[in-house]
């Protein structure tokens, strides 16, 4: 393999296994998504542990 | 036969492929969290099909297995294999050793129920998810259309109670939150830790979508369990067949294999793989 096809594939294989720069999918959508399932996640937890403490009645 | 009494047959299909191709892995890899994660898959695989077998006729065994697998234990499962996936092996022998234990109690709980199930409640034209509990209807509170009221003495107080399969007070209703809180936390609070050290680390994209789908298939399943709690269990198969979805399609996704041309990340890839 010469140096040039090397040196793409590398490039391949880099944009594979690294976020692609400067996308809006990643840079906005994928942390608000990642801090509303938390807070969705902690909400449930309330939920099941009011159940459990009595105060949610089921 | 309704649209929803068709979605636990879906979401057995789906859960059945899982199961096997998670199985898979363990047996080529002998690593606990592929075991674990199918053990909960196979239980969340029984509940769904017991779902779809109390959609067509009545048997108390399918309904035991509906809600120990299926309502009870299997969140529980599959969290404990991302527990698995990231912590000390110390602690995973110790939690391994409650959550059996734990699992064990819940069965002879719900065996100990079996002879109390109020079993001609049961109508095949509801969903189980509507009709396996009873339910305390508070004062001015209107009962659901169809449903079957009766007054009951519980705690020494009377009440008006919704019938339902499951007697009011039954101890394994109980056990349900403790798995899944447990179950939530670890498979939901897992990915969604695994996501962001991905994230943070500009790596392996894959991963970082893929674990953003099983957290979001996990929250799907949950989501729907607390609407059941409410009263509104006509989304939970709905519920299951997403969770069934994007948990799998998650899985595929983190589990690709991608090139990595550096060290440092590939140490990350070892750490928190699918």
């Amino acid at each position: 393999m010469n140096k040039v096809s090397q040196q793409d594939h590398r490039n391949v294989q880099r944009q594979k296994s690294h976020m692609p720069q400067n996308s809006m999918f990643f840079e906005k959508i994928v942390p608000v998504l990642l801090v509303g399932m938390g807070i969705i996640t902690v909400a449930l937890i309330l939920f099941a542990a009011g159940v459990l403490l009595g105060i949610v009645h089921f | 036969m309704s649209f929803n009494q068709i979605l636990p047959f879906l979401s057995t299909a789906i859960m059945a492929v899982f199961t096997v191709y998670v199985l898979q892995r363990y047996f080529v890899r002998r690593a606990p969290h592929f075991l674990f994660w199918g053990i909960g898959l196979a239980m969340f695989g029984a509940g769904s099909f017991a779902e779809a077998y109390l959609a067509v006729a009545w048997n108390k065994w399918v309904f035991f297995t509906w809600y120990l697998f299926g309502a009870a234990l299997n969140a529980g499962w599959i969290g404990h294999g991302t527990l698995a996936l990231l912590t000390r092996r110390k602690w995973v022998h110790l939690v391994t050793g409650i959550l059996v234990l734990g699992s064990l109690y819940a069965g002879y709980l719900m065996l100990q129920a079996m002879p109390g199930l109020d079993e001609e409640v049961f109508t095949a034209s509801k969903l189980i998810s509507e009709q396996y509990g009873t339910k305390v209807l508070e004062p001015g509170e209107t009962p659901p259309a169809g449903a079957q009221i009766t007054a009951t003495t519980y705690r020494g107080e009377e009440v008006t109670v919704v019938r339902g399969i499951l007697p009011l007070g039954t101890p394994v209703r109980l056990t349900t939150p403790f798995f899944n809180i447990y179950g939530l936390l670890t498979l939901v609070g897992g990915a969604i830790w695994s996501a962001y050290l991905f994230w943070r680390k500009r790596v392996l994209p894959n991963r970082v979508i893929g674990n953003v789908l099983i957290a979001a298939g996990a929250l799907s399943i949950g989501f729907a369990s607390t609407l059941t709690r409410l009263g509104y269990g006509q989304l939970l198969y709905l519920g299951e067949l997403i969770a069934a979805v994007l948990m799998f399609a998650g899985f595929l996704t983190a589990a690709k294999p991608q090139p990595s041309e550096e060290p440092g990340p590939a140490k990350v890839v070892l750490a928190a793989e699918q």
